[in-house]
């Protein structure tokens, strides 16, 4: 299986004898149709001689050729042969020359295939298709310039406290303790309202912790209905005893 | 029938791969046949844009038009199909016999064509389509939506006809070998 898999070798640009033969039929400008094939046996067989070495496999293909063309001619020239040699002869150079036909249609059909390809008129499909993530549907182009808004106003509140005061420090404990506190007068507050006070990044960092740090402890419930929406942070009713 | 045609369309567009005609009748609630008719309608209306129907059996497609290629091969940076004469051959005549097998190969080419039949599939220009019902149940090879684009054909029926003397001759030759298989 292995060696049947070799390399392929061209001799001397022949695809093979047919090919071979085919070349000698076409520099002579002989027609396929009405050449006699037994003429061509000694050019054929100079050819043959005249190629390098080959794979025994290679060889035999052309030697194969090589005697057909050889019993061909012989049976041509036999002074006066019986009919049924003659029929023999006649039916046995058909068949050659029929070969020769199909594999000439096959060589010109792989022209016509290879100027297509060298016109260099081909087609392209869309690739890729649908990616496998997709993006959530019906996006909203007012939540997206009202984020952008707050990006903005975050941004520029960043730079004015820059030029006045350099740092401020919270802890997460104070922070969570303000919004206790807050959570003892209102039921629920949002995130957005906890930030309303100091729009800074620090400072939304530290108030995000906080309420995750008040949530792991069970004092407050966090509520949001929409990916990106804004969070409700609820009191907890006061912790009942079998509650 | 706008509308369908339009539908059609719309889904090929989004399509990753060749729609059936089932496909688009269960897609668009319209019957196959009025499908099959707006598909046709499709092709003619896209004859002069920069996109085409592609078909293979009874899948469809849509694709770049051939006239469009250089502008997208520069775009995508595509290379140019290299291919050798031996390989050539053996697809012309997968390509034009279709289904078939090595030994058809062999037969017409005379001469050991399994490192070229290799070669084609692994450039997917041509793919397995079933076994032949003879002895050995021989695989038989078919060319492939590659095969068509590579080659800027909207489907097998568009195969370039030999036009030289010799060729003409031999495609009109009753002769099963000479005339593409429907």
């Amino acid at each position: 299986m292995l060696e049947s898999r070799a390399p392929q070798v061209t001799v001397e640009g022949f695809e093979g004898p047919l090919d071979l033969l085919l070349e000698l039929i076409e520099e002579q400008r002989l027609d396929v149709l009405t050449v006699r094939l037994g003429d061509l046996a000694d050019a054929y067989l100079a050819r043959v001689r005249a190629l390098p070495e080959l794979p025994a496999e290679e060889v035999a293909a052309f030697l194969v050729l090589a005697s057909r063309l050889v019993l061909i001619k012989a049976r041509s020239i036999l002074p006066q042969p019986t009919a049924a040699e003659l029929e023999s002869a006649d039916a046995d150079e058909g068949e050659l020359r029929q070969r020769l036909l199909e594999y000439q249609a096959v060589r010109e059909r792989a022209a016509a295939l290879r100027a297509r390809l060298d016109e260099g008129r081909r087609a392209f499909h869309r690739e890729g298709g649908t990616p496998v993530e997709l993006p959530p549907r019906g996006g909203d182009a007012g939540a997206l310039s009202a984020a952008w808004q707050k990006v903005l106003a975050l941004a520029r509140t960043a730079r004015e406290q820059e030029m006045v005061a350099p740092g401020e420090r919270y802890s997460v404990e104070e922070r969570a303790l303000e919004i206790e506190e807050l959570l003892r007068v209102r039921s629920s507050v949002s995130f957005s309202t906890l930030l309303v006070e100091r729009p800074t990044l620090r400072f939304a960092i530290v108030t995000f912790l906080a309420i995750l740090d008040l949530f792991r402890r069970g004092a407050i419930d966090l509520q949001q209905e929409a990916l990106f929406d804004d969070i409700t942070v609820i009191r907890r009713p006061v912790s009942q005893p079998n509650g | 029938m706008d509308e369908l045609r339009a539908a059609i369309e719309a889904v090929l567009f989004v399509a990753e791969k060749p729609v059936s005609v089932g496909e688009l009748s269960r897609a668009t609630g319209a019957r196959p046949r009025d499908v099959e008719v707006a598909l046709q309608a499709l092709e003619e209306a896209r004859a002069s844009s920069g996109l085409r129907l592609q078909r293979d059996g009874d899948a469809w497609r849509l694709v770049t038009a051939p006239e469009t290629a250089r502008a997208v091969t520069a775009y995508l940076g595509a290379d140019r199909l290299r291919i050798s004469q031996a390989a050539l051959e053996t697809l012309s005549v997968i390509a034009y016999r279709q289904p078939a097998t090595r030994a058809d190969v062999e037969a017409i080419r005379g001469v050991n064509c399994d490192q070229t039949v290799e070669t084609l599939l692994a450039r997917r220009l041509i793919e397995e389509v079933g076994r032949a019902e003879r002895p050995g149940r021989p695989i038989l090879y078919g060319t492939t939506w590659e095969f068509l684009e590579c080659f800027g054909l909207s489907s097998i029926e568009e195969l370039p006809r030999v036009l030289s003397p010799e060729g003409e001759r031999l495609d009109e030759a009753p002769r099963e070998f000479a005339e593409p298989i429907e």
